[in-house]
């Protein structure tokens, strides 16, 4: 018999890959590199910023050796403007996922960092999607985990914590929402297709049991009359064989 | 479907209603008479009643009975879940619902039923993911718990699955702020 464990990434499975998220800290204290499996971190030196993953940055924080700088997109103002987006523009579906990173040339065009010319394609969790660079305005992968830990390790270096909680409870439950009316729409079944574009990590592992059960019971459901469509379509094709055969012979 | 789902051994022990065709002489203590005679109507347990009606002897002989709808799924039971399917409890007319439904679909050529459980499976199961949501919050009472009592062994596996997500997430969002 198989494991017993659920399919998929369990919440705190997807919560640990987030660790590895790289976040902007200001350092308090000289810090000298450190070799790391996924490559060396970078010096500290006290005034300038640098780019550490979240759990070495988190283990700073509590060691009062640093300070994290939150990304833009956990500003009250720029998860005010996505809480409008999902309750009044777009009911649907859910806010886009940030935008691919640009860097603007000195001729005032904007090119993808990931254009062709590049040595390497980089994907999600490789992208800073957590850092300052990172754009205001749309929820990247890790966003409900990222803003839970830094919330909780970190709240004073996030601006207006309190607004940003409740405004982080709102999105939840708007979107949690969402993937409840998206899965249990009559009509959504029957095109068998459901875009899931710019659903977060902790939200896919929270739902995944349901959404799977959901479309398993549909499939049970629809299994006989399936079977019964496929036989028929057979025989028809077998007709329509048939008449092309006498048009032929005509 | 696994050989060893007891929910799928159970559901097999439904019974449903059947009318005999033939004389079967050596089956009397099925109804306590001395042998069944063609038209005695008998309540058999799924199973049974799917092998002696799929069954037939020779070539154009008739199978020894004949099927009809279990009560769970009688034109008043379809009438209300076409009318408002979170108003039926489900649990009422059988705790293996679907499992009996799908069953007789697979036995019968019902189009019109097939439509009506989807649509009743797809729309209920919006309510239970909200329950499997709010469990902890709205506590067990008042119109929540009358639903959930009417839910079958579908339904309560699907608010089962639905509710270990949501407590997963929550128990880490916990542990995160009091680590």
């Amino acid at each position: 018999m198989a494991l017993p464990l659920p399919l998929g990434l369990v919440p705190s499975e997807a919560a640990f890959l987030c660790e590895m998220e790289l976040v902007t800290v200001v350092p308090r204290q000289r810090l000298e590199s450190i070799e790391l499996l996924s490559g060396s971190t970078p010096k500290l030196r006290p005034p300038h910023r640098a780019d550490l993953p979240l759990w070495l940055a988190i283990l700073l924080k509590k060691q009062r050796r640093a300070n994290i700088v939150p990304p833009a997109w956990l500003h009250p103002e720029s998860l005010r403007e996505i809480v409008t987006y999902e309750t009044a523009i777009d009911v649907k579906d859910w806010a886009p996922p940030p935008p691919p990173p640009v860097r603007a040339d000195s001729r005032g065009n904007s090119r993808r960092l990931n254009s062709a010319d590049a040595d390497i394609i980089l994907s999600p969790p490789f992208l800073p999607s957590c850092t300052t660079a990172a754009p205001a305005g749309a929820l990247p992968y890790h966003w409900f985990e990222f803003a839970e830990m830094l919330l909780a390790h970190a709240s004073d270096d996030v601006p207006s914590a309190s607004e940003v909680r409740s405004l982080l409870r709102d999105l939840q439950e708007a979107r949690s929402a969402k993937m409840r009316s998206k899965i249990t729409q009559p009509e959504s079944h029957g095109e068998g297709v459901t875009s899931l574009r710019g659903v977060g990590a902790m939200e896919l592992a929270e739902s995944r049991g349901f959404v799977a059960s959901v479309a398993e019971g549909v499939r049970k459901i629809g299994a006989s009359a399936e079977t019964m469509r496929r036989e028929e379509e057979e025989e028809h094709g077998q007709d329509m064989d048939d008449d092309s055969d006498d048009d032929m012979g005509l | 479907m696994s050989y060893y789902d007891v929910d799928a051994i159970l559901t097999d022990g439904e019974k449903i209603p059947c009318r005999f065709e033939l004389d079967v002489p050596y089956l009397g203590h099925l109804d306590n008479s001395n042998g069944l005679k063609p038209g005695t109507r008998l309540n058999l347990p799924l199973w049974l009643a799917e092998m002696f009606a799929l069954a037939s002897a020779g070539e154009d002989s008739k199978p020894p009975l004949t099927l009809t709808l279990p009560p769970c799924l009688s034109e008043q039971v379809l009438a209300a879940l076409k009318a408002d399917p979170r108003a039926v409890p489900l649990r009422d007319q059988s705790a293996y619902f679907y499992g009996v439904a799908v069953r007789m679909l697979d036995l019968f050529d019902e189009r019109e039923l097939s439509a009506i459980l989807r649509t009743t499976f797809v729309v209920r199961a919006a309510d239970v993911g909200l329950h499997a949501r709010k469990a902890e919050e709205s506590g067990l009472g008042g119109q929540g718990e009358e639903f959930l009592r009417g839910l079958d062994e579908w339904e309560r596996r699907l608010f089962r699955r639905g509710h270990e997500g949501v407590k997963g997430a929550k128990e880490w969002t916990d542990n995160v702020k009091r680590s």
